[in-house]
Parts: structure tokens; C-alpha cells; sequence
């Protein structure tokens, strides 16, 4: 039961993993993983409701 | 490069001779140089050997990606990739996984100090680096093996440069930019949110130009790019001098294209060519929208700039603004009022009064004499 991971997953916006479980060349089980995290969330708390746009625009640029 | 194999990849991506040249007039313009430089640049581009370069993306959203991607025809991006032998980038390779980290780690290891790392995003330091990780490697890890071991860094994007969104209070995962988590790397910071990609491709163009990077300041941004401020350069500054503001998002000024000082912008603050570059290849840049500059390019603009709607206190003109509001006073008043005369006369009303006293219409509608107030 070989375990694979493909990390980075490239041609997409921000960072991926992916490890999967292959059985029989097939796969059985997998798991996913966003491997970068900036806490945005936390960083408007508090904020003038009128500015956040400008924060949360910010997730992603693609 | 042989300059018919230049050529020919050019025109094989439909980029014309008279757009290539063009191309090289505007990287002369963006770099400040005299005209007598664009037959140089033209030169360096289609005879140097390509530099290989590494294209990091670490925590940032991938907006200066697509700044760079996203020009129109004839795309900077097309001429920027004949220009530069692209060797690893998440966002655009085709390779994933274990071949993808080996295009990386071949540059690292072959061509060790030769060639350009380009960093986007910024590098998180707190719990062992463990918010941003690549193929089980933290971006500090990285950056320390790619950038310590590059001829140049380029930190692209105000993340990359010192941090950006990811580090505005309180950072939760304490991102900081290229220099500070690598200091032993020679990086240029090009700032900006996103970066303008003619800046990047300026600097690229100085490097095979010239054999040098850009002239620097105590940012390390280059000065081509960040020497000037953009309230000086503003297409609205006459609308500042003449008294002109927006005081509410839609009103008649808004509407007239006058100065967006009064809605908070940081133009006054702010050092960028922004102005006179714009955005996608010279369409429009946020002032030009209609939005206030919110100092995209400045350290920390997010917590020191900030709010984005508040007014910059305190901005001295060249104090001829003065003399045209009082001229102004009296042409207006005798024309029967108008909102210009409604404000100075609130002003000059209000003067000495304390900020603190007033209320919010009250502050919207104040006409700030910078000159009178530091008096």
C-alpha cells in the first residue's frame, strides 16, 4: 500500500498537498492539505468595517 | 542571445520589431534614462546570454503573478519570459511535486550565485515557520537556501518587500519581507500592492542594460521607480491646489474628477510611480478610478497609513493654494456661493478649533490650510 504526496501542487493560486493512498493502482484514500495561512481573519477584527474590502481582496489576487 | 533567434521567438509569440522597440522606449522612459539609451536596451535584450531566474511564492495571494501575467498585447509578460529563462514557478509550471522541487534545487545547485530569485509573498517566522510550507519545507528554508545563494533577489510585491497584508497587526504568524528573514541576500525591494510589473521588468532590463542593479535607497527600493512622491506627480494635484475636494463619495466634485485628499488619500505620503507608470500598461491607477491612494508601496501601510478613509493631517502645499483660496473667496462669493466658498468659509469659522470638538459632518466638510495650521 504505497502512500504518494504531491506537494507542491503547482498551476493553482496559493499552496497545496495532497497525499493519497494507492491500492492496486488505485486510489483509495486521500488526504489534502492548504499549507499556507496568513490569519486574515484576525487581522480585521477591530478594523473600520469600511476598509476591510481592501484586506479580504487580499486572499487571493488570481 | 543571437539576435535573429531573439526575433524570431519574439514574432513567434506575435510580438512585432515596432513592438519590441516600443517596449524598449518605455523601459527607457520607466528607468529615467535619456532617449539615446533605447538602441542600448534593444542591444542588451536581443544579445545577452538570458539570466535563469527562480520565482518563489510564499504567503501572498499571487497578485503580482498576475500583474506580470496579465498585460495586455503587446504583453510585457511575452517579452519578459524570451527576456528571462523562467526555470521554476508554482503558479504557471507545468511540473508538479518531486520534478517541480528538482527544476528548483538544479538552479540552486548548478548555477549557485548566478542566478535571480524572485520572491512574491511574504516569509511567516513564528512557530518554526510552520504557516507557509513547501514540499515539507518552511519558506524561511527555502528562502535562506534560494535567496542566500542567488546573484539578486527581487522582492516582489509589498509582502515580499516587508511583510504586507499577511504582518498588518498583529501578524498573526509573523511575516516579515526577504531582507529581514535573509539579510545576508542582496535583494531590491519593489513594492507595491500588487507590484507594477514594469517595475520588475525595469529592473531586469537595468541589470542586462547595464550589468548593475538599480540605484537604490535606504529601502532598498529602486529610485526609478519609488524616488518620487505621487501627490507631486498626481493628475489631480492642480484640484488640490485650487482648493477643489471631493468631500463625499458621488458628490458633483467626485463626479468632476477633483482631489481625493479630503477622503483620506496618502498621496501626499506615498512614493511611487504610480502615476505616471499606472497600471496595465499605462490604462488607470486607483486616483484615476476615483479611489484615494491608501500607500500601497509603503512599509506597513496597512497599520501606519491606515485608516484609508481618514484624512492625512496637516499637508503643506506649496503654500500657493492659499493665495487661490483667498483670490477664489472672493471671485466665488461675488458669483453668488458654491460649494467651494461653503467650505472656506466653514473653514475659517472652525479655525482654532480643536479636532476634537467637531463632528463628523463638521470634519468632512473642513477645508484644511496646512500652511496657517503649523503657523
Amino acid at each position: 500500500m504505497p502512500k504518494i504526496a504531491i506537494d507542491p501542487i503547482t498551476r493553482i493560486e496559493g499552496h497545496m498537498r495532497v497525499e493519497a493512498q494507492v491500492e492496486g493502482g488505485k486510489v483509495k484514500d486521500a488526504w489534502v492539505s492548504g499549507t499556507m495561512w496568513r490569519g486574515i481573519e484576525l487581522i480585521v477584527k477591530n478594523r473600520d468595517p469600511r476598509e476591510v474590502w481592501a484586506f479580504l481582496s487580499r486572499i487571493c489576487g488570481v | 542571445m543571437h539576435e535573429d533567434g531573439f526575433s524570431q521567438a519574439l514574432s513567434k509569440r506575435g510580438v512585432s520589431r515596432r513592438d519590441f522597440l516600443k517596449f524598449c522606449t518605455t523601459m527607457a522612459a520607466t528607468l529615467a534614462l535619456p532617449a539615446s539609451f533605447i538602441p542600448k536596451i534593444a542591444e542588451a535584450l536581443e544579445k545577452k546570454k538570458k539570466p535563469v531566474a527562480v520565482w518563489l511564492e510564499f504567503s501572498g495571494c499571487t497578485g503580482d503573478t498576475e500583474s506580470i501575467l496579465r498585460a495586455t498585447k503587446p504583453t510585457i509578460a511575452e517579452i519578459v519570459l524570451d527576456v528571462i529563462s523562467l526555470e521554476y514557478h508554482e503558479t504557471i509550471m507545468a511540473p508538479a511535486g518531486k520534478a517541480a522541487e528538482k527544476s528548483k534545487k538544479d538552479v540552486v545547485k548548478d548555477l549557485k550565485g548566478k542566478y535571480i530569485a524572485i520572491v512574491e509573498g511574504a516569509i511567516p517566522m513564528k512557530d518554526g515557520g510552520m504557516y507557509c510550507t513547501i514540499d515539507g519545507h518552511s519558506a524561511l528554508e527555502i528562502a535562506r537556501e534560494v535567496c542566500g545563494n542567488a546573484l539578486a533577489t527581487l522582492a516582489v510585491g509589498s509582502c515580499a518587500s516587508w511583510g504586507g497584508v499577511a504582518s498588518a497587526a498583529p501578524n498573526p504568524t509573523g511575516c516579515v519581507g526577504v531582507k529581514e528573514a535573509v539579510p545576508k541576500a542582496t535583494v531590491v525591494n519593489l513594492p507595491g500592492c500588487p507590484v507594477n510589473a514594469e517595475n520588475i521588468t525595469a529592473t531586469i532590463v537595468h541589470f542586462l542594460t547595464f550589468g548593475t542593479l538599480p540605484a537604490l535607497d535606504s529601502h532598498l527600493r529602486p529610485l526609478f521607480g519609488y524616488g518620487k512622491r505621487i501627490h507631486d506627480n498626481c493628475e489631480r494635484r492642480m484640484h488640490f491646489d485650487a482648493g477643489q475636494f471631493v468631500r463625499k463619495w458621488g458628490d458633483e466634485g467626485h463626479r468632476l474628477g477633483w482631489c481625493l485628499y479630503d477622503l483620506g488619500c496618502k498621496g501626499p505620503e506615498a512614493y511611487y510611480n504610480c502615476p505616471t507608470v499606472k497600471y496595465n500598461e499605462g490604462t488607470s491607477w486607483p486616483v484615476q478610478a476615483g479611489h484615494p491612494c491608501f500607500a500601497c508601496a509603503a512599509n506597513n501601510n496597512w497599520d501606519v497609513m491606515g485608516p484609508i478613509y481618514s484624512r492625512l493631517p496637516y499637508v503643506v502645499g506649496a503654500g500657493y493654494q492659499l493665495m487661490a483660496d483667498k483670490i477664489g473667496l472672493g471671485l466665488v462669493a461675488a458669483a453668488g456661493a458654491g460649494i467651494v466658498t461653503h467650505a472656506i468659509v466653514k473653514e475659517i469659522k472652525t479655525r482654532g478649533i480643536k479636532q476634537t470638538n467637531e463632528t463628523e459632518e463638521q470634519k468632512a466638510e473642513r477645508r484644511i490650510d496646512n500652511a496657517e495650521d503649523r503657523d
